[in-house]
């Protein structure tokens, strides 16, 4: 009986040894980045506490790094940590209540994002369900959440990715939705209009009459479906990056 | 005090209860009894041991093999043993180790998506700063690193510019200009509360890249 117990020991202590191999220590990273060893020390455990609950953890990492990179107070960073940790227990519960059992990690960190700018946990569960597949869902949430941070009602940027799925489109296509939105806004189309065109389910294709003459043939490469344009006028890799010109101070 | 060597053989053995068989000399008669008055009021005085001490001592004794239980056991786990183990317990103790470490492997649940089959897209980051002596590209595709993206001035004046492959997804970043001013991009897809009193510019990538603004 003793012997048992002490090879089930032993098996228990290899096994977390191995288990703590693959965990990233956000603590190491961030002293290693200058922080103080108190806020390490605090982050370290709202990340494990995440990890026991089965959440990702990389979003909090990365939330605290990004504090710390910014210089923000360590107070600040660990409310920020926290918060976000709860927001990602609320993701977690809505993914699950929509049928994803268990929710892959990749949903849980859009739908804590979705959450965090505004949508409802009813939001988050109808576009789940909208979505059919994990895959299809993290993209839904992405982007239904960078186009409630462009300023479309929430119903709207949901509706978008609903309608986008329902109309056959692909997640590249949903993908595509906030660059679309940004470029008809930067045309000087209004949301209303813009969000009209995409529940239309005709996001991509711009009139004449809608554009600047002089500039209506490059607006028509930027913005047609992809099937639309030349090979290597637009996609990814290095022959067409995007070059949306930035411009500052 | 006199030595027991200066008693005679009779007082000795009077001494030893043998009275009958031996007095002791007249000379020595009174203090031998003065003596064996002492010693038996001595005796009277002494509390004769009761059951008690029974118990005492055995409670001692069963104290004292509790006490050796855990050095026992600890000599056991570091003295060479001779283990011999059933197949089927080791088979057991395998399937634990491995179990615990699937375990934790899903528990690590990735928070990035696998949403393209080719996940990474060239990207071009500008921004126009002609004051600026230095500008740098961080965000969450580098962890907020200060020192990985730098951006090169380009052939128009002013304008920084740097080529990065991001995954496809949602990414959030800022540009730090001279090493210690945050800045957004203007001309970012959108921007978003930060959580620490700022703006992060985003941008969502997909697969067939970004739609030019």
């Amino acid at each position: 009986m003793r012997r048992t117990l002490a090879i089930g020991l032993a098996a228990l202590l290899a096994a977390e040894t191995l288990g703590a191999q693959g965990a990233p220590e956000i603590r190491a990273r961030l002293i290693a980045r200058g922080a103080p060893k108190s806020l390490a020390d605090q982050v370290q455990k709202v990340v494990s506490a995440a990890r026991r609950e089965r959440l990702p953890t990389d979003p909090l990492a990365d939330k605290a790094l990004e504090g710390w990179a910014k210089r923000a107070s360590p107070d600040r960073v660990l409310v920020a940590v926290r918060e976000l940790h709860t927001r990602l227990g609320q993701a977690r519960i809505a993914a699950a209540q929509a049928g994803l059992k268990p929710p892959p990690g990749g949903v849980v960190t859009a739908a804590a994002q979705a959450l965090g700018r505004g949508m409802t946990a009813e939001d988050v569960r109808h576009l789940i369900q909208a979505a059919h597949g994990s895959r299809n869902a993290a993209a839904g949430l992405m982007v239904a959440s960078s186009l409630a941070a462009q300023g479309f009602a929430h119903g709207v940027a949901a509706q978008a990715v609903e309608q986008t799925y329902q109309n056959g489109g692909t997640t590249s296509d949903v993908l595509e939705l906030p660059s679309v939105t940004a470029s008809l806004l930067a045309r000087g189309l209004s949301r209303p209009d813009v969000g009209e065109r995409i529940l239309e389910g005709r996001p991509f294709r711009l009139d004449d009459s809608e554009v600047g003459s002089e500039n209506g043939a490059v607006n028509r490469r930027a913005l047609g479906r992809a099937a639309d344009v030349p090979p290597g006028a637009r996609g990814r890799s290095t022959s067409n990056p995007s070059t949306g010109r930035r411009t500052g101070p | 005090m006199s030595s027991r060597n200066e008693w005679s053989h009779e007082t000795q053995a009077y001494f030893d209860g043998e009275r009958a068989a031996a007095e002791p000399p007249p000379r020595e008669r009174p203090g031998a009894d003065r003596l064996l008055r002492g010693v038996t009021a001595y005796a009277a005085s002494i509390h004769a041991p009761g059951a008690e001490l029974d118990d005492r001592i055995m409670a001692r004794v069963r104290e004292r093999g509790r006490a050796r239980a855990h050095p026992s056991m600890w000599r056991w786990l570091v003295a060479p043993q001779s283990v011999r183990v059933r197949p089927v317990v080791l088979a057991l103790a395998a399937s634990l180790v491995f179990l615990v470490w699937w375990r934790d492997r899903t528990a690590e649940l990735p928070s990035a998506p696998q949403l393209a089959a080719t996940p990474t897209v060239l990207v071009r980051f500008e921004l126009l700063a002609p004051r600026a002596s230095s500008v740098t590209l961080a965000g969450s595709f580098n962890e907020w690193g200060t020192e990985g993206m730098p951006l090169t001035p380009s052939a128009t004046p002013g304008l920084w510019a740097v080529t990065v492959p991001l995954p496809v997804g949602e990414h959030e970043y800022l540009f730090l200009v001279d090493g210690a001013k945050w800045m957004a991009d203007p001309s970012a897809q959108a921007q978003v509360d930060d959580g620490f009193g700022r703006t992060n510019s985003v941008i969502v990538v997909g697969p067939r890249g970004v739609v030019r603004s």
